[in-house]
């Protein structure tokens, strides 16, 4: 019988599948400071042990200061956190790249960066953007503490079998380097809503799939989430492959693996989802959202919608955008490009890959960020910092007057000192423009990696179409 | 199970403005509950009572998997959240951890509810009866495993 890739993957995990539930083992699990001491808690207080701390791998990215490493942490509560790791970690035998470690970053960027993240396989963390691995052709579920503890004490998830969501964008995009994957993904939670993906998993395809890099389809999965999905997969190819090389956890047997994932993990031809959805990427724009969530956006040539038109006739839709405008303090009608921003952040496990740093350098290189702009760089891990600097991006925007940091969560979600102040305006190319989300009061206008950097230099939003990014 | 309803009209109401990420520091829970809901409505605290439920539109519970959000809310003293649909991972802790009952309702109920309202949920009958209206509507009954674990309370009570 056809299978799509997700059915073959969920197949092959089935532990016990009886009375409308699946037990599926999970393959790799990563944890974090912020959604593992609870768990860790629960295993003490229950005299269990963990079931694999092979398979089982920590770090700290949450809250973690992103200034200066030697100094102590400041914020008390943070230190309780990460301490709290290092003393589980030890306790119960789990690998922990830790602050000080070359290996540190965000989870979901150190993940598929120390191979530890594999095709076909199962993983699961307790955050909900653990969508970003299956990009790898992984099945990837975010999850919360309960089921962090549950996984730890039995390395199994109990789960009732997710719909099937193919979508397909196809075409060439004018000018791939002023319209990324982030454009690509904001396009089509727009369209379908941050409901549209609920209690599926999506399957990304098509020739504009193919063509991304691997950092760049992480990119896609990672906002399945936005969309409500429980995990996004791409199917591995040559790219996956050729990534996944080499790197400090793949597996000896790597090669013949490969011949295997070669073989099997795809959708079959004439396998059937249970939805579908097309999207032509051949007339996608530069996006900036202008709400308070990540379906509320629009093409950068765009205006601030009237929240009649925005809300065509349903009127909780256009409460919903009365509401955001409120917050965001924007007036209908305003152009895009219009609009002043205080901040830059270009970061978070949704766009701090080299190669979104290579692509922002470009815009910034022998420019200055305005001189009402602080803008802040922070990588997504200790090795994109260090391969970043190899390259000298890390010259490229301190020169232009940003903010070179450590590796760390940051400002996506306003866990450290790396917030924004009450009314103060972000563009930000992380994943969540809900109210507070960067810092109480805080205005987030979610865009990509170059758009982000063009907003520094200009003091408001451009459409980098107009930049020559070659 | 009786309460009176706080109700929010408005959809997507995100993890983040439930319980606030630099509160995800937090590890009572007595002093998280002081922040739930915290981005939307600074007051909550004041006036919710042991027993409470929420009424929302769409999407509740959307964005982070942080369990701080079902948590916070639980430990404020509210039983359930009646919305017209659920993100699908707020669902699972409210469930797995036993923290509250994420009950799904559809639009009649959800206009015809007002703040204050005073409800008594029957979950062996999916039926929700406004005492204040004195009205009677219907909840959508809970997948099966969802009702098996919800009655066992919570997933590590849960024995198939």
């Amino acid at each position: 019988m056809s299978k799509t890739l997700f059915e073959k993957i969920w197949d092959s995990h089935i532990v016990v599948d009886e009375d409308g539930r699946s037990l599926l083992y999970v393959d790799r699990h990563l944890i974090h400071e912020v959604t593992s001491p609870q768990a860790f808690d629960g295993l003490r207080l229950n005299a269990r042990k963990v079931r694999r701390p092979d398979l089982t791998f920590a770090t700290m990215d949450h809250n973690v200061p992103t200034s200066d490493r030697s100094l102590p942490i400041l914020d008390q509560t943070s230190s309780v956190q990460i301490k709290a790791l290092e003393r589980n970690c030890k306790e119960f035998g789990i690998t922990l790249f830790d602050i000080h470690s070359p290996n540190q970053g965000i989870v979901h960027v150190i993940g598929p960066e120390l191979g530890i993240t594999l095709p076909g396989t199962t993983i699961v963390c307790g955050d909900s953007h653990t969508s970003t691995h299956g990009a790898f052709g992984s099945l990837a579920f975010g999850i919360g503490t309960s089921d962090v503890e549950h996984v730890l004490a039995t390395q199994c998830i109990m789960m009732e079998k997710p719909k099937t969501f193919e979508i397909k964008i196809q075409g060439k995009r004018k000018n791939p380097h002023a319209v990324t994957a982030k454009d690509i993904i904001m396009s089509i939670i727009r369209k379908i809503g941050t409901a549209g993906g609920t209690g599926t998993v999506i399957e990304y395809r098509g020739d504009t799939i193919s063509e991304l890099t691997m950092e760049q389809r992480m990119t896609i999965c990672n906002m399945s989430i936005e969309a409500g999905a429980r995990a996004g997969l791409i199917a591995p190819d040559e790219k996956t492959y050729q990534y996944l090389k080499g790197r400090k956890y793949t597996p000896n047997n790597y090669d013949e693996l490969v011949n295997d994932w070669r073989d099997n993990l795809k959708t079959d031809s004439g396998a059937k989802f249970d939805k579908s959805f097309t999207l032509s990427a051949e007339n996608i724009a530069p996006q900036v959202s202008w709400g308070t969530n990540p379906a509320m956006t629009d093409d950068v040539t765009g205006s601030i919608p009237f929240p009649d038109e925005y809300g065509k006739g349903n009127p909780e839709e256009v409460k919903g955008a009365t509401k955001a405008l409120q917050y965001m303090d924007l007036k209908p009608g305003t152009p895009i490009v219009n609009i002043v921003i205080d901040r830059v952040f270009i970061g978070s496990c949704t766009n701090a890959r080299l190669g979104d740093l290579i692509e922002a350098s470009k815009v910034v290189q022998g420019k200055k960020v305005s001189s009402k702009v602080r803008a802040m760089v922070v990588p997504g891990s200790q090795l994109v910092k260090k391969n970043a600097e190899e390259m000298g991006l890390d010259k490229i925007f301190k020169d232009a007057g940003f903010e070179w940091r450590e590796s760390g969560c940051s400002m996506c979600l306003g866990m450290n000192p790396d917030i924004l102040a009450a009314g103060e305006r972000c563009a930000s190319t992380s994943n969540r423009n809900f109210e507070g989300r960067q810092g109480s009061g805080g205005r987030t206008h979610l865009v990509s990696p170059v758009m982000a950097a063009a907003a520094a230099i200009n003091g408001h939003f451009v459409d980098v179409r107009e930049l020559d990014l070659n | 199970m009786k309460g009176s309803i706080i109700k929010y009209e408005r959809d997507n109401i995100d993890t983040d403005v439930i319980l606030p990420g630099p509160y995800l520091k937090i590890h009572d829970y007595a002093e998280l509950a002081k922040h739930a809901m915290e981005g939307l409505d600074k007051d909550f605290h004041k006036r919710v009572k042991p027993g409470d439920f929420i009424v929302a539109g769409k999407n509740f519970g959307c964005g982070s998997s942080r369990e701080h959000a079902p948590i916070a809310l639980s430990y404020s003293g509210v039983k359930a959240v009646l919305a017209l649909s659920f993100a699908r991972i707020f669902y699972r802790n409210a469930v797995d951890g036993a923290f509250l009952l994420p009950i799904e309702i559809d639009e009649s109920a959800y206009h015809d509810i007002s703040d204050g309202d005073s409800l008594e949920v029957d979950i062996s009958k999916n039926e929700i009866k406004n005492l204040t209206k004195n009205k009677v509507y219907k909840m959508k009954p809970f997948p099966e495993l969802i009702g098996k674990i919800i009655e066992a309370g919570g997933l590590f009570n849960y024995k198939p």
